[in-house]
């Protein structure tokens, strides 16, 4: 396939407006790709580059783009970002750009599929002092070689946001469609894969090869998910749960086989190296090959737990670790075993999985989890559950399966704050005053397939020293800037506490928080885990009937 | 394979006209010298080296296309002193470009030419224009005009019987013409093309020790310009695409 074949494929979906429309038009094309194309054509209409868990990236930031596409087109940076400015898009920009082009060229060789893979992979791969030179020049390759409209949605693509509104579940459906394999197996060997392309290849070859997929060590699985939900709903729904606190920390898988110790983040960024004493713990306490499921939690000298944000700056650590490590220290709380010496154990229910993991870890890094069926038993833990410092309670059902980066009642949490919003941040405004020199409010965006749609700004709840934090954060994601008001690259996620959701004509959602507040930026949450503009809705109508959200 | 002995400012100009252009080429080799010909990443400007055999103090090679890191190769040959010997050689299926000179000894890995991007095929162009004059002129041309814009027109201009370059900035322009007089030859032939200062203050690096360069131009056509190297025995030819006038 053709590079151009893709982008015309991506203008058609562009199009579209019905996911089930999309999903058909994806299906049409995959039997027609050969192997080395079906996984490439899966991760480019998702907008992705790389597989999730790749530890692959492109390191291209949105101003070394725009040098390379006004440089193929003879023109000024300067003219592409007053076009990012004005469309509010780098992909339409640079289409734009390079449709008004004043270098000529000798020719331009069209680019297959798989070659624009490659020269992203080059790109991802150029390393040391020269990887920017290496980089730029590879972008004015693919630049130099592309039509205009091919160029918008290569330069999407480089900044990881195609715009076309294709999520996981319409590729996963459309996967199942094209080589005719039910739906579940297509699910159950992503949640293993963890990449849809992988997947779309077993796919190929039959049902057989996806239903005998299994988790394997060192290859990350998405972790799975709670939702809100009430001690009174679950235990009149299903009778008996099992309790675990909620903690205040960071979730970590951690793998290990024989002597050899990998950790990753809720993310599934590795992040073994930044994690020395968690690594050894757990190396130490448990025995055979596992992958286990947990939250890494920072504690203070009294042995009570620090905020989360102190969990989260040894995340980000690269270098100084040992340093880090002396002045916080940090300990896991592992309450899942998802494989145990060459056996997944995704299927088996909770309490199998519970006692599997009671015999393979020391009592010292296990989550105490108790199984109770009176209202009155899990309220004496959610007590002392927050007079010891966590966050509230889990609420899990003892015959659930564990199923990857899935969200259900399963898994419910139950924490006594008022409500919050994980949102995308796309946005700031310069601060006057005391906040001149950083940015004084934020734009944020939930998320409606693959859309991001403004929801009102926050401005509040965050300190002068955050303010420096956060500009920091976001200094290099600026794309546009427009008078006092910038466009960021959407990377990070705010929580954001809210008094109430109201109907508003004044942003693309449809939707606007009255009072919001800053909770904290999530580094652990990528913009793909935002809230969901159709959860926003719900939020919104139970407002009127709310039976009591807190642990009620 | 490839064994050969060359004076180091000889091959040092070959290819620092090469590094203007591209960071990696496929220098072909055989018996009859070498050959290479690039384009750059934008597909705007070419560049195509001939070093013949007797460019060469000694030349054995057989036929093989090497993958070359053109800007390492550039950094290498940029330390060997003046009047210094180079002795290039690669063994037989061999990996690396060995580099002999005084008492140094660098070894190159060479490239997958797989990796490296294809030969260009040279574009058919007619370009009736054409004008041969001092390689330093020229340079020196294109360096006043960077002064004040980032493009300049190359043109003849038949009734004045001139060879003309103009830039023009946001405020500042400027205008040189030679006359018949002041070039070693001219055709009287209209032509005017605008182009890149960018791509054309590389290649005039490369042109300024030359004697003599001859220049092949049209109207809103690429320009061409031709010289000799190693003393008549090699040959270096740019290719420029032209820009496109705003209105």
């Amino acid at each position: 396939m053709e590079f151009a074949g893709f982008a015309e494929v991506c203008e058609r979906l562009e199009a579209l407006a019905g996911r089930l429309e999309m999903r058909d038009l994806i299906a049409s094309m995959l039997p027609g790709l050969d192997d080395g194309e079906l996984s490439v054509f899966i991760r480019f209409v998702q907008g992705r580059v790389f597989s999730d868990w790749s530890p692959m990236k492109l390191g291209i930031g949105p101003n070394l783009l725009y040098e390379a596409a006004a440089y193929v087109a003879g023109r000024r940076k300067s003219d592409v970002v007053r076009l990012v400015n004005e469309t509010g898009d780098a992909g339409l920009a640079i289409e734009h750009v390079l449709e008004r082009r004043q270098q000529s060229s000798f020719f331009s060789e069209p680019l297959s599929l798989a070659e624009v893979n490659a020269l992203l992979t080059r790109i991802a791969e150029a390393a040391g002092p020269q990887s920017q030179q290496v980089k730029i020049r590879l972008l004015r390759q693919g630049f130099g070689s592309m039509t205009p409209r091919e160029a918008r949605y290569f330069a999407r693509l480089v900044l990881a946001q195609l715009r076309i509104g294709i999520g996981e579940g319409t590729v996963r459906d459309a996967i199942a469609i094209a080589f005719e394999v039910d739906a579940g197996s297509v699910e159950h060997a992503q949640q293993a894969l963890n990449d849809l392309g992988e997947v779309a290849l077993l796919a190929r070859s039959g049902a057989g090869a996806l239903d005998r997929v299994s988790i394997v060590p060192f290859r990350p699985v998405r972790m799975m998910l709670a939702q809100q939900g009430t001690i009174a709903e679950q235990l009149a729904d299903y009778g008996r749960v099992a309790v675990e606190y909620k903690y205040d920390g960071s979730r970590i898988q951690f793998h290990r086989v024989g002597r050899v110790c990998r950790i990753w983040s809720r993310r599934l960024e590795e992040v073994t190296g930044a994690l020395p004493e968690v690594v050894e713990s757990l190396d130490a306490a448990a025995r055979g090959d596992v992958i286990l499921d947990g939250e890494v939690v920072a504690v203070g000298p009294d042995g009570r737990p620090l905020p989360f944000q102190a969990v989260l700056r040894r995340f980000r650590r690269k270098h100084g670790v040992a340093a880090a490590r002396d002045a916080v220290a940090l300990v896991p709380r592992v309450f899942d075993c998802l494989y145990a010496d060459g056996e997944s154990l995704l299927d088996r229910p909770l309490v199998e999985r519970r006692s599997r993991l009671e015999g393979l870890l020391d009592d010292d890094y296990l989550a105490p989890q108790e199984v109770l069926e009176s209202e009155d038993g899990i309220r004496a833990v959610y007590a002392r559950a927050l007079g010891e410092g966590h966050e509230g309670v889990m609420l899990k059902l003892p015959d659930s399966p564990y199923t990857p980066g899935a969200r259900g009642r399963a898994w419910v949490k139950i924490k006594p704050e008022a409500e919050t919003l994980d949102l995308a941040v796309i946005g700031a405004e310069w601060g006057e005053g005391r906040r001149g020199g950083h940015f004084g409010s934020y734009l944020l965006a939930v998320q409606d397939g693959g859309r991001l749609l403004p929801v009102g700004k926050v401005a509040t709840g965050i300190t002068d020293e955050q303010l420096g934090e956060l500009h920091d954060l976001f200094r290099d994601l600026v794309v546009a800037e427009s008078g006092n008001a910038v466009t960021l690259e959407p990377q990070v996620v705010f929580e954001v506490g809210y008094a109430e959701i109201q109907e508003s004509p004044n942003y693309a959602s449809g939707y606007a928080l009255r009072f919001p507040r800053f909770v904290r930026a999530r580094d652990d949450k990528g913009i793909d885990e935002v809230e969901p503009l159709a959860s926003l809705e719900t939020r919104y109508r139970r407002q009127g009937s709310r039976d009591g959200g807190g642990p009620g | 394979m490839l064994r050969a002995t060359i004076d180091a400012d000889v091959f040092r100009e070959a290819v620092d006209a090469v590094a203007a252009l591209v960071s990696e080429c496929r220098l072909h080799i055989d018996g009859g010298g070498m050959r290479t010909r690039a384009v750059d990443t934008a597909n705007v400007a070419m560049v195509s080296l001939e070093l013949a055999p007797d460019a060469f103090e000694v030349f054995e090679a057989s036929e093989r296309a090497l993958g070359i890191d053109v800007t390492k190769l550039k950094n290498i040959v940029g330390t060997v002193n003046r009047g210094e010997k180079l002795m290039l050689s690669v063994p037989e299926g061999g990996q690396r470009l060995n580099l002999a000179f005084q008492s140094y000894q660098y070894s190159l890995t060479l490239l997958d030419p797989n990796t490296i991007r294809k030969d260009p095929n040279a574009p058919a162009l007619e370009l009736p224009g054409r004008v041969v004059l001092e390689g330093a002129r020229l340079t020196n041309a294109i360096k006043a005009a960077s002064v004040v814009s980032d493009k300049i027109a190359l043109g003849i201009d038949p009734e004045a019987r001139a060879f003309f370059m103009e830039a023009e900035g946001d405020t500042d322009n400027i205008r040189f013409a030679l006359g018949s007089d002041e070039v070693e030859s001219l055709s009287d032939v209209r032509a005017r093309s605008l182009f890149s200062l960018d791509y054309l203050k590389d290649m005039a690096k490369a042109m300024s020790r030359a004697s003599t360069v001859e220049i092949g131009i049209g109207i809103d056509h690429p320009v061409r310009f031709t010289f000799e190297i190693a003393n008549g025995k090699g040959r270096v030819v740019y290719l420029l695409a032209p820009r496109i006038e705003a209105d």
